[in-house]
């Protein structure tokens, strides 16, 4: 399979404070790729650089499996982008703003715009100065969509959104790709809204790529388990050991990659297993994030 | 692509670009209004209308000069407010979208052309000159053109560079001013200031369209 997104050895810093050294990321065509990390972890200045908003100090991305930045005009005519702020010009209204946008994408489909316009109750002759915020982030939506890109790029499409634009927002995009291959690239701080529609998902933090692998695998493989006679040391483990607390005689451990069968490891150690939790993604993700943050000793 | 991008710099511009049209209009329809029934006038009578004609015309180049500074730094400043994500996200190259900008800032600084050359037929048909005086509608609104483009593409340019390049610029400006401060303090003769202009406004400077005579009607 083809990877709509590929990055190697990527670098990059702004001012002392924050880098991204060698960011690796590989997004595979048709599949939502959530793109999950704390504020201020990097994930609007990857998504800049993978735009050829920003120049990196090193390495090499290729999207739709073109290079960045050599092949950006091509690349940008098959990308939808929805940026984490509006930055489309406030004196147009909203069907002047699609005029605009329309001019620039040989595949804007026009039709699906007005359709789009319509399910988000946006009026054409609105200025977008006096949009709400919620109908500016459907705004964005829309001409992202209504360009039928191969690739889209959403950097929180639905930061600061309520409850109800959020839900409106989520379902144009889930039945946008419900209709064809395109690769969704979508980053947020909100667990759960990867949770629902992403199946692979990448969590940065502090400008290092923690973790990048199924949706299904994450979930499923990252439990809780509370072992009594634990062993002190650790080695030869068929999973991962995110963290270990002692609690009342026993220890409670955060394993990632765990399955049933590996219950005989911990027997053959002679420890024993008392109960295995399924933690959801906001856990695993807190999880996550707890055990990068530890500095090598 | 061409047509939206004019269309959005319409939107942003119309109310400078419709102000300079009237402004640029009003000029020449100005000079007439001290030279109505001239012909057969005793010379001294035409010779202090064209007095006024000259200080009247005096004012165009600097309606020139405004319109190219409005629309140079107009053309742009959406996109500054926008910190430019939404022009970068456009799939075209940067070269080709700065052009687009440019066409179409050069083509709204076509108003206050048209206006100033419609302004300047209109006063040349509604008044009988006396004989010697000629005016000059077409070479006053080349002229026009010529400098209202010149003080548009420098400050496009100043614009649509990095904050440091401005910087730079104004820099200099800053660094001139403060050598000359610096000569006058040691009681030196020479000055920096009025040389560097001198050299922008004197043929073959690029500012020197901008010096000279600019009235409607001369002998």
């Amino acid at each position: 399979m083809n990877n709509a997104i590929e990055t190697h050895d990527l670098a990059y810093r702004a001012g002392k404070h924050f880098e991204i050294a060698g960011l690796g990321l590989t997004v595979r065509e048709g599949s939502m790729y959530g793109f999950l990390g704390p504020n201020g972890s990097g994930k609007t200045t990857t998504i800049r650089l993978l735009l050829g908003m920003l120049r990196p100090r090193r390495g090499t991305i290729s999207m739709l499996g073109r290079s960045v930045p050599r092949d950006m005009p091509e690349i940008l005519g098959e990308t939808g982008y929805v940026p984490e702020r509006p930055h489309l010009y406030p004196y147009l209204t909203v069907s002047e703003a699609t005029r605009l946008h329309a001019a620039f994408y040989r595949s804007f489909d026009a039709a699906y715009a007005a359709d789009l316009q319509r399910r988000f109750g946006l009026r054409a002759d609105h200025r977008i100065s006096h949009l709400s915020k919620g109908e500016v982030g459907k705004l964005h939506v829309l001409l992202a969509l209504a360009q039928r890109p191969r690739l889209l790029i959403l950097d929180e499409p639905t930061d600061g959104l309520d409850p109800v634009v959020r839900r409106d927002v989520l379902a144009a995009l889930v039945d946008f790709c419900s209709q064809g291959t395109t690769t969704v690239f979508i980053s947020s701080h909100l667990v759960h809204e990867l949770e629902r529609i992403c199946d692979w998902i990448g969590i940065l933090d502090e400008g290092n790529l923690v973790a990048e692998l199924p949706m299904a695998e994450f979930k499923n493989g990252i439990k809780r388990l509370r072992v009594v006679r634990a062993p002190a040391v650790v080695t030869g483990a068929p999973f991962v050991v995110l963290s270990r607390e002692p609690s009342d005689g026993e220890q409670t451990w955060v394993v990632r990659g765990w399955e049933p069968r590996m219950a005989e490891w911990l027997s053959t150690a002679n420890a024993e297993l008392r109960e295995v939790v399924d933690l959801d993604l906001e856990e695993g993700f807190v999880e996550l994030l707890r055990v990068s943050r530890v500095p090598a000793a | 692509m061409y047509r939206q991008i004019l269309y959005v710099q319409w939107c942003a511009l119309r109310l400078p670009v419709v102000l300079l049209g009237v402004l640029a209009f009003a000029l020449p329809l100005l000079t007439v209004t001290y030279g109505g029934g001239l012909e057969g006038a005793p010379p001294g009578q035409v010779a202090q209308w064209l007095y006024a004609a000259q200080q009247i015309g005096q004012l165009v180049p600097y309606v020139a000069m405004l319109a190219g500074v409005l629309l140079g730094i107009g053309s742009w400043a959406p996109d500054h407010a926008g910190k430019h994500v939404y022009a970068l996200s456009l799939p075209v190259t940067r070269a080709r979208y700065v052009w687009l900008r440019f066409a179409a800032g050069t083509t709204l600084l076509l108003v206050p052309v048209t206006a100033i050359g419609i302004g300047a037929l209109v006063a040349t048909v509604s008044v009988r000159l006396p004989s010697g005086v000629h005016a000059y509608p077409l070479a006053l609104t080349a002229r026009f053109l010529l400098a209202a483009f010149v003080c548009y593409a420098i400050f496009f340019t100043i614009a649509i560079s990095t904050r440091r390049a401005a910087l730079a610029v104004l820099g200099g400006i800053g660094g001139l001013l403060l050598a000359d401060a610096v000569l006058w303090g040691f009681g030196v003769g020479a000055t920096v200031t009025p040389t560097v202009f001198m050299w922008l406004t004197n043929w073959p400077g690029p500012l020197s369209i901008l010096i000279g005579r600019w009235a409607l009607f001369d002998v």
